[in-house]
């Protein structure tokens, strides 16, 4: 119930607050954004088998956007930022596309 | 590739199962939970916000250049308009400043026979005006090529013709066309299609030879195998203006 209820109101938050992100943070927000769904489909995969723990999720989420943030800033900086940008899109796609192909089949059973 | 197996393999974190392996149960943070949950919402929904409002930002830098490219454009025009009146007002004053003995007469003479060939000045005259286009269909090989136009120009060229223009731009001695970028430019202009060229002949041979030529042959293998349009029409009276642009960078009169 938590997650769900959180991402609502995060998302009513958002929608009311309108905050504007730092001109600096801009080019990291997809990049967040595609850490965070690999974190939540992971976690749900993992709810779904049992296994689900939120502090491991919560260290996995700040982890996963800290993380791509720094790829991306460090190839910022060398000139490759765009290239790794789609390293780190490509990477973690994979990850989502097997997760929801495997929450799917624990689903539906399909 | 053993990397992208490893994602695929191990795609959800192994920590959620070596937690779970622990005996005792775990240790919760519902707290730092629902607060990680709260950010990632309202990370989408900045995201999204974010891209719907600087939508209208870009159409409007976009109308923005595009206005900016035509008012360019004009200038250029403008520009050109006003290189050809003072190529005229040149011409006025040079046969001034000639005089009038029997070396300025012969100059003359020279210069009116050069000046159409290289394509400094308008000329006018009987010709033909032919017309094409790109096919039906967005196929590429119906498309009209730089080398589709050169082939044209030249067979043109070889059957008699004085002077050409490619949608009103002269060829001179220094034309060149080709493609850049999207379009096919001449003198720097980039054209649109259809493109229609008027050569300026002697009008009893130069269709028949034209046919026959390279640029013909070619053209009418288009028109029947790529569908494109070729029209051939005869005019009595064409006006074709001089290309002012062209100048003398290195070269010098012999002798001076």
């Amino acid at each position: 119930m938590i997650p769900v209820i959180g991402l609502i109101l995060g998302i009513l938050l958002g929608l009311v607050l309108e905050p504007s992100v730092p001109q600096g943070l801009q080019p990291y927000l997809p990049i967040a954004i595609v850490a965070a769904m690999d974190a939540l489909f992971g976690a749900f995969r993992a709810y779904l088998e049992g296994t689900f723990t939120d502090r491991v999720f919560v260290v996995s989420f700040i982890s996963n956007v800290l993380i791509a943030a720094a790829i991306v800033f460090v190839g910022d900086q060398i000139g490759v930022g765009s290239q790794l940008s789609t390293g780190v899109v490509v990477v973690l796609g994979i990850r989502i596309f097997t997760n929801v192909a495997a929450i799917r089949r624990a689903l539906f059973r399909a | 590739m053993d990397l992208l197996n490893q994602i695929i393999r191990q795609p959800v974190d192994p920590d959620y199962a070596a937690v779970a392996a622990r005996p005792g149960p775990p240790r919760r943070s519902r707290i730092a939970f629902a607060v990680v949950s709260l950010l990632i919402g309202a990370l989408f929904a900045v995201a999204a916000l974010q891209t719907t409002r600087s939508a209208p930002d870009i159409a409007r830098e976009r109308t923005e250049l595009i206005a900016r490219i035509k008012a360019a454009q004009q200038n250029q025009d403008a520009l050109r308009d006003r290189a050809g009146a003072l190529a005229a007002e040149n011409a006025r004053l040079r046969l001034a400043g000639l005089g009038d003995d029997a070396e300025a007469r012969s100059l003359e003479r020279q210069l009116d026979t050069l000046e159409p060939e290289v394509g400094t000045t308008a000329v006018s005259g009987p010709g033909l005006v032919i017309t094409v286009d790109d096919g039906p269909g967005t196929d590429s090989k119906a498309q009209v090529l730089d080398t589709d136009l050169q082939i044209m120009v030249n067979g043109l060229w070889a059957s008699g013709a004085e002077a050409i223009t490619v949608n009103d731009q002269r060829l001179t001695s220094v034309s060149a066309i080709r493609t850049a970028g999207q379009a096919i430019t001449v003198n720097y202009r980039s054209l649109s299609p259809p493109y229609t060229v008027r050569a300026i002949g002697d009008l009893r041979t130069l269709q028949a030879r034209f046919v026959q030529s390279s640029g013909g042959t070619w053209w009418n293998a288009l028109e029947v195998n790529e569908g494109m349009r070729y029209d051939i029409q005869s005019s009595e009276q064409l006006e074709l203006p001089g290309d002012p642009g062209l100048v003398l960078h290195y070269a010098k009169k012999a002798g001076s």
